[in-house]
């Protein structure tokens, strides 16, 4: 139980900066950052995603805009906003000095 | 073949099967119910909806079909994650959330109706003890069927228990803390439940009754199920009782039957009624009685016994068989009975006058001894020479070998000298017939100095078919007679109530008191002795 909230945790936070870092690379709609994901071995279901990028646009780190697709109903495309671009790279520095942390953490460098 | 329904999701029509719809609809519910707790809700949902279109739409064309089946709602929602994969993402709700519901508020014991099974209680009991319910109920069927103390605990729980009607007494149940927490997390999967339940095709009126009305509604809704479920087996159980009866019935039947014919060697047909029948057709008329008695008793049994064990309803050909043997049977029956009752359309009579040694005061008794006839010996072991000089007597109760075919009148005389006329009668199939009847009674009236005696009984000739033969014995005194009647008479004695005579008598000898009573016959008629005398 302690170990999944940790996880829970950990994965919560890793999740949002990697659909951001996806994004990032250009225009890209739902279901295949599910793909990406997946092949990431990240996301299991696509449930969780939808919510997630919801919030993100709220905050105002994405935009979307509507395509038309003739397989089925229209699909919303992802971009990264300005603000967007900007947090995703204030995650980049976060996540080099948490992944500084842990390398630290096992195996201690002594200066 | 199965019913489609067209949806729209996603701005798309998709043909969907009904029961795949259903699985859908209540996913679609969980969550729309699942993001309601967050403000971007309408948003999330419908990019699901879309999504979910989307899938199906590439599972239309990818698989050439054009309904969409319950394998593919299912291969969706694996897809898309059940509503409790769902990660949390809003930051507003703590992970202290997901409290394990054991460490909360203290528990109550309420009965838990939506999960129970009859009137909740086992279900009740279960979240109060925190036990599995199947244990419980295990128990509980075990106490009712060892002695069946457990039925009255359970009617006891039932009553004293209260019901958890409210939210927060349902919650109190399950110890879920009674907080703005537990309370919305409890309304929304009311509220979601409810909404299944109102989409359900089946709807019941369950929840209505529930929340209405007092234990006597409950108690008759409660029965009303349990008749529909276990009234099926006190039904089969009714039934094999009926077999059994019956099976008992027939074989009593048969056994009777067997002795009317003789297998046993006994004269039943001397006896009344059987005596009426005539010798040559009683067995022919016997069987065909048989036959109407057996065979319903033989369907009845065979009809309980295809309910108790729900076997298949017996052969036609059979049934209509034992119909027609039935009919035969009542067809032979009602001209047996028919024969025999023209055997009793006519009617003759004649009198014989008897001579009486006159006597200034008469006692009337009643002639205990029995007349044997030679078969009678036979039949009752009887050697003449054991028995010479005596006289048997029988004292044993008014055996019913026939109905009462003995009367006696007395009646005042015209002359000044008692005398006794005996009538015969009898009926028969012609006048003649119905005399010789009559002839052939045996009557025996015998005068002992002052004791006349009668015989409560008469006597057929052999094998004489009973008729209706009957003797009246007219005695005939001069007013101003005395008569002493033995008590036992009284039955035989017609118009006269000579009970009455007993109260005020004082004769000195309490035999006589006690068994005799006193008469005087006046211009009026006969009367009681003592009355007079006062």
């Amino acid at each position: 139980m302690i170990a999944e909230n940790t996880q829970t945790q950990m994965r919560k936070g890793i999740l949002e900066y990697c659909v951001l870092l996806i994004i990032s690379r250009g225009e890209i709609y739902a279901s295949d950052i599910i793909a990406e994901l997946k092949s990431a071995k990240l996301l299991v279901v696509e449930g969780t995603l939808y919510p997630l990028l919801t919030r993100l646009k709220n905050n105002g780190l994405l935009s979307y805009n509507w395509v038309e697709s003739t397989s089925g109903p229209p699909r919303k495309y992802y971009t990264l906003t300005a603000e967007g671009i900007s947090i995703l790279s204030q995650l980049d520095t976060t996540w080099q000095e948490l992944s500084f942390a842990i390398t630290q953490s096992k195996n201690p460098v002594k200066p | 073949m199965k019913r489609t329904l067209n949806i729209n999701i996603g701005n798309s029509i998709i043909h969907i099967e009904e029961d795949a719809f259903e699985l859908l609809t209540n996913y679609l519910i969980e969550v729309k119910q699942h993001f309601g707790k967050s403000a971007d809700d309408f948003e999330i949902v419908s990019d699901i909806e879309n999504r979910i279109a989307e899938m199906f739409s590439e599972m239309l064309t990818s698989q050439q079909k054009q309904v969409i089946e319950l394998e593919d709602v299912q291969v969706v929602i694996a897809l898309m994650g059940s509503v409790k994969d769902f990660e949390d993402q809003s930051d507003d709700e703590p992970a202290a959330a997901h409290i394990p519901y054991t460490a909360f508020a203290e528990r109550k014991i309420y009965r838990d109706i939506e999960e129970g099974m009859v009137a909740g209680v086992c279900s009740g009991l279960s979240h109060y003890l925190k036990m599995d319910v199947s244990i419980l109920r295990i128990l509980a069927v075990l106490t009712v069927l060892l002695g069946g103390s457990g039925l009255i605990a359970y009617l006891i729980l039932w009553v004293a228990i209260p019901r958890a009607v409210s939210r927060s007494e349902k919650m109190a149940m399950r110890g879920e803390a009674v907080n703005l927490q537990g309370f919305k997390r409890n309304f929304e999967e009311e509220l979601a439940s409810l909404k299944q339940n109102f989409q359900n095709a089946n709807e019941h009126l369950q929840p209505l009754v529930k929340r209405s009305g007092s234990f006597l509604t409950e108690f008759i809704e409660v029965l009303g199920r349990f008749l529909q479920g276990s009234g099926r087996v006190i039904f089969k159980f009714i039934a094999i009782v009926m077999a059994v009866t019956g099976s008992v019935m027939l074989l009593s039947s048969v056994i009777t039957i067997a002795a009317l014919l003789g297998i046993w060697d006994s004269s039943a047909n001397e006896i009344f009624p059987l005596s009426m029948v005539d010798a040559a057709y009683f067995t022919t008329l016997i069987t065909a009685l048989f036959v109407v008695v057996a065979i319903p008793l033989f369907a009845l049994i065979l009809f309980s016994v295809r309910v108790a064990f729900n076997s298949r309803p017996l052969n036609k050909m059979l049934s209509y068989g034992l119909l027609l043997i039935w009919l035969a049977g009542v067809s032979v029956s009602i001209f047996y009975v028919a024969k025999i009752s023209a055997e009793f359309k006519e009617e003759a009579e004649f009198t014989q006058a008897i001579p009486l040694k006159p006597y200034p005061v008469y006692t009337l008794e009643l002639d205990r001894s029995r007349f044997f006839s030679r078969e009678d010996s036979l039949r009752y072991r009887l050697n003449a020479a054991d028995y010479a000089g005596k006289v048997i007597q029988n004292h044993g109760g008014d055996h019913f070998s026939m109905p009462r075919n003995v009367s006696i009148k007395i009646e005042r005389s015209e002359n000044n000298s008692a005398s006794l006329t005996q009538r015969y009668g009898a009926q028969g199939i012609t006048f003649e017939t119905a005399l010789n009847n009559a002839k052939n009674i045996k009557y025996n009236f015998t005068q002992k100095d002052s004791v006349l005696l009668f015989s409560p009984e008469l006597y057929l000739k052999k094998n004489a078919n009973w008729r209706d033969q009957r003797v009246e014995l007219v005695f005939r005194i001069p007013a101003g007679m005395k008569l002493i009647i033995d008590k036992k008479l009284d039955r035989y004695i017609q118009d006269y109530a000579l009970w009455n005579c007993n109260e005020d008598d004082d004769h000195d000898d309490k035999a006589v008191r006690d068994n005799f009573y006193r008469g005087i016959m006046t211009e009026e008629g006969l009367t009681c002795w003592p009355l007079l005398q006062q």
